[in-house]
C-alpha cells in the first residue's frame, strides 16, 4: 500500500526571455527558495528528482547530470525524467512514487529550462519530433502540429477564433499580479489576440506561450515528515499518466483521450467520482490557448466541445465556479517547458494553502488538478492535490480543524514566489556577455526508413500508396508498420489503398521553422486516406488557402514517374477533387 | 518479418541534421570569473567556510550545503599537477603533428582543479604532484575567455 504523500514547500525563479543565470544557477535559486519556504536544508533531503526538456535546448548533453548540483543532488540518489512538455508534472509524480514507495521521506523535485541558448531558434531542436523519413522532407515546423489540432478542434465543434482567444486574454490577465510572470497584462483584449500576427492559421502570435528561461522546485514529503514540517501540507491524492499512439496522423485530434486516461487513473486514486463537482481549481497545460480548453475536456471537467462555453460564461475566471490557470499559466507566466509544468503543481500548492496572495482564488478551494502534456502531442500527466479537510471519497465536506495547528508557530507567510533570481539579459548584454561561447552541434544523421516505411517508399516510386492490414483489429494502417501497436502482433498483409482521401485538418502557415516569414504560405494538412484507417501529413496544392475546408475530398498529384525517388515527395501534393468520383 | 539485407548500400535512408547551435553565457558567477581573468589576469574561486571547500572557477552556490557564495577567493597562480594526459590524436582519430599535453591542476588555495593545456613542458617528463603555474596572455590580448589562459607550465 502506497504511503500518503504531500507537497510541503515550493519555489520558483522569475520566468524571463533570457536569463543571466546559467541553468544550474536557475535550478539552485528555485531549489533554495523551495527549501527556504518550509525551513529545510539540503541535509533534510533524501533524494532528488529532476526534469528538463530536450538536451538540445540548453545545448548540454546529459542535462540531468549537468543540472544536478543546482538541484541539490550532490551525493544523493538522483534521477532525471523526461516526457517532453509533460515532464514538469511528471517529475512531481516521480517524487510521489519515490516517497509513496517508502524509498525516501523527503524529496526535492526540480524542473529547469534554459531555451535562450539555442540558436537561431529552439524550434530547430523540435524538428526531429516529426518522422524523419515521412514528414521532415515536407519542411514542417512545430506550429503545424498545433495549428492542425486547433483547426480540427474548432471545425468539429464549430468554434469561433474568439472562443479560443479568450483563454489567452484570461491567462495573461491572471498573470498580471504574478511576481515571476513574463507576459502578465491586465488590459489585454480579445481584439489584441485576433489582431496579432498570423503564424500558421489559426495560430496567431498571442495564441502561443513564449520561449523562456526559468526553474521551479517543490518539496515532497511522506505523511509523517509532512506533519513535522508544516501544519498545512497539500496532499498528492492521485497521480496518472498515459500515452497515445506515436502515429499522430492516426489519432483523434479532437479529444485528448490520453489526458482522459491519465485523469481517470488520478481520479480513481483520489476517490474523485464527479470531477466537475469535486475539483475546485484547475491548472491545465496551456502552451497554446486552445490547449487549455482541449485539456479541460480531457480532464473530464467539461463535455467535449463545451469548455469554450464555460469560458464565455466566466466559469474559468479566477472568481468563477472552476478557476482555470489562476497562475496565469504558460501563456501569462511563461513557458520554460519543464519548469512551466512544475509551476502548475506549485500554484496548486499555494492556492490550496491560501498563500497565493494577489492570485488567490476566492472560496477556500479544497482540491485541485494539475496537468501537462507533451512528447509528440501524446502524453498526459495528471496530479490531483487536496488540503486537509477533504475526505478521500467525497468532494464537499467542510475542512476539519487540524489538531496539529496549535502545536507549531509558523513564520510569516510571504506571497510566493519570492525568489528574485531570473535576471533578464538584453540582446546587447547577451551578444556582449564576457566569457560567452558559441558552439554548433556538428552531428549529421542518416535515418533508415526501416522495413515497413521502406516498402511504402518503394510503393510511392511505383505510384502506389500501400497500407498494412492487421487482422487482429481489422484496421488498414497508413503509414504502414510491421506490427500493430494496439494488438501488439505482426501485421498480416500489404494492401493498396486509394490515392484519394479527405482533409482531416489543415493549416495556412506563414513562417518557416525559425520563424522567418515565407514568401508563399504553405498548406500542411493531415490527409485521411480512403480505404485505410489512417492517413499522413502532406501539403495541399491547386487550391486557394481560403477555399480549403476540413472534410474536403482530395487526391494525390504525383510527380512524373522519372522524377520519383522513393520519397514522400513523390506525391507532389494533394488537390481538391470533385466529390462523387 | 525481419529481412536480411543483401545490399546494405541500397537501404533507404534520409539524410539530415538538427539545425541548432548554441550561445552559452557564463552566468552570475562566471561573469565575475571571466571579468577578473580579463581585467586582472587572476583566477577567482568561491570559498564555502561551512564545508571548508574552495571552488574554482567561482560558483554562485555551494553544491554541498546550498549556501550562496561570493566570487572573491583569489587562487593560484601556483598549483599542483593532479593528473595529465598526452594526446597524440585529434577528434577524428587523426595523428597530431604535435602531441598536446592536457593537465588537471589544483591552484594553490583551491580544493577544486581546473583542466587546461600544459605548456612549456621542456625536456623533463611530467610528474603528478609537481609544481605548476598559470600562464596568462598579456593584458592587451585578454578578451574574457578560457583562452586568456595559455595553460599551466611546470615550475619544478
Amino acid at each position: 500500500m502506497a504511503r500518503r504523500v504531500a507537497v510541503v514547500g515550493a519555489g520558483m525563479t522569475k520566468f524571463v526571455r533570457r536569463a543571466q543565470e546559467t541553468g544550474k544557477e536557475l535550478a539552485w535559486e528555485a531549489s533554495r527558495a523551495a527549501l527556504d519556504s518550509c525551513e529545510l536544508t539540503l541535509d533534510d533531503v533524501d533524494a532528488v528528482c529532476l526534469t528538463s526538456a530536450p538536451d538540445a535546448f540548453d545545448g548540454v548533453h546529459m542535462k540531468g547530470e549537468y543540472l544536478s548540483d543546482g538541484a541539490g543532488a550532490f551525493g544523493k540518489p538522483f534521477i532525471r525524467t523526461y516526457v517532453g512538455g509533460g515532464s514538469g508534472v511528471f517529475t512531481a509524480i516521480q517524487a510521489w512514487y519515490t516517497v509513496a514507495s517508502g524509498m525516501a521521506d523527503v524529496v526535492l523535485a526540480v524542473a529547469e529550462e534554459k531555451m535562450s541558448s539555442t540558436q537561431p531558434h529552439p524550434q530547430g531542436a523540435f524538428l526531429t519530433i516529426f518522422d524523419n523519413v515521412l514528414e521532415r522532407p515536407l519542411g514542417p515546423n512545430l506550429l503545424w502540429i498545433f495549428a492542425l489540432e486547433m483547426n480540427r478542434y474548432m471545425s468539429v465543434y464549430d468554434l469561433d477564433k474568439r472562443d479560443i482567444a479568450q483563454i489567452a486574454v484570461k491567462n495573461k490577465r491572471n498573470a498580471a499580479g504574478h511576481p515571476a510572470a513574463l507576459l502578465g497584462q491586465s488590459d489585454i483584449t480579445v481584439e489584441d489576440v485576433l489582431g496579432s500576427e498570423t503564424l500558421a492559421w489559426p495560430v496567431q502570435r498571442l495564441d502561443v506561450s513564449p520561449i523562456s528561461d526559468g526553474a521551479v522546485a517543490v518539496v515532497v514529503a511522506s505523511e509523517e515528515a509532512a506533519r513535522r514540517i508544516t501544519d498545512r501540507p497539500v496532499w498528492i491524492d492521485g497521480v496518472g499518466w498515459n500515452l497515445d499512439t506515436t502515429y499522430w496522423t492516426n489519432r483523434d485530434l479532437v479529444f485528448p483521450e490520453y489526458v482522459a486516461n491519465a485523469a481517470r487513473m488520478a481520479y480513481d486514486m483520489a476517490g474523485v467520482t464527479e470531477p466537475r463537482k469535486q475539483i475546485h481549481i484547475a491548472e491545465p497545460y496551456d502552451p497554446f490557448d486552445y490547449k487549455e480548453l482541449h485539456h479541460l475536456e480531457g480532464l473530464l471537467l467539461f463535455e467535449p466541445g463545451k469548455a469554450p462555453e464555460a469560458a464565455r460564461d466566466g466559469v474559468l475566471n479566477r472568481d468563477g465556479d472552476l478557476p482555470s490557470c489562476p497562475s496565469g499559466g504558460l501563456l501569462g507566466v511563461g513557458n520554460p517547458i519543464a519548469a512551466a509544468g512544475l509551476m502548475k503543481i506549485a500554484e496548486l500548492y499555494w492556492q490550496l494553502r491560501g498563500d497565493a496572495g494577489e492570485r488567490q482564488v476566492p472560496g477556500t478551494p479544497e482540491r485541485g488538478v494539475a496537468q501537462a502534456w507533451g512528447d509528440l502531442m501524446q502524453v498526459g500527466t495528471v496530479v490531483v492535490m487536496g488540503r486537509d479537510g477533504v475526505s478521500r471519497s467525497s468532494g464537499s465536506s467542510p475542512p476539519a480543524t487540524s489538531d496539529t495547528v496549535a502545536a507549531t508557530s509558523l513564520p510569516v507567510v510571504q506571497t510566493p514566489p519570492y525568489a528574485t533570481a531570473g535576471h533578464p539579459l538584453s540582446d546587447a548584454q547577451f551578444r556582449g556577455a564576457v566569457g560567452a561561447v558559441d558552439h554548433a552541434v556538428d552531428a549529421r544523421y542518416e535515418w533508415d526508413a526501416g522495413v515497413a516505411v521502406g516498402r511504402f517508399l518503394d510503393g510511392l516510386a511505383e505510384g502506389r500508396i500501400l497500407g498494412r492490414e492487421c487482422r487482429g483489429c481489422g484496421r488498414v494502417l497508413v503509414p504502414p508498420r510491421m506490427f500493430c501497436e494496439r494488438c501488439f502482433r505482426a501485421t498480416d498483409s500489404w494492401v493498396d489503398v486509394r490515392h484519394s482521401g479527405s482533409v482531416e485538418t489543415f493549416s495556412i502557415c506563414h513562417v518557416a521553422w525559425d520563424m522567418t516569414p515565407l514568401d508563399e504560405p504553405q498548406l500542411p494538412a493531415v490527409i485521411s486516406i480512403d480505404g485505410s484507417d489512417g492517413g499522413f501529413l502532406h501539403v495541399l496544392g491547386e487550391v486557394a488557402p481560403d477555399d480549403v475546408r476540413v472534410g474536403m475530398a482530395v487526391e494525390a498529384v504525383w510527380k512524373p514517374e522519372v522524377e520519383r525517388t522513393g520519397s514522400i515527395l513523390d506525391i507532389a501534393y494533394f488537390r481538391p477533387r470533385a466529390t462523387g468520383d | 518479418m525481419l529481412e536480411k539485407l543483401e545490399r546494405p548500400d541500397e537501404v533507404r535512408r534520409w539524410k539530415g541534421r538538427i539545425p541548432v547551435s548554441h550561445r552559452y553565457t557564463p552566468g552570475v558567477a562566471g561573469d565575475v570569473f571571466f571579468t577578473a581573468l580579463r581585467d586582472r589576469g587572476v583566477l577567482l574561486g568561491s570559498r564555502c567556510d561551512s564545508c571548508d571547500y574552495t571552488y574554482v572557477p567561482a560558483r554562485l552556490f555551494c553544491e554541498r550545503c546550498f549556501a550562496e557564495l561570493s566570487a572573491d577567493a583569489e587562487v593560484g597562480p601556483g598549483g599542483r599537477l593532479v593528473s595529465f594526459t598526452i594526446s597524440y590524436t585529434g577528434l577524428e582519430g587523426e595523428p597530431l603533428e604535435q602531441p598536446v599535453a592536457i593537465g588537471l591542476v589544483r591552484p594553490d588555495g583551491a580544493d577544486a582543479a581546473i583542466v587546461h593545456r600544459i605548456v612549456e613542458t621542456g625536456d623533463e617528463p611530467l610528474e603528478i604532484g609537481q609544481r605548476m603555474e598559470v600562464v596568462v596572455k598579456p593584458d592587451e590580448e585578454r578578451t574574457g575567455s578560457i583562452h586568456d589562459i595559455d595553460g599551466f607550465r611546470p615550475t619544478g
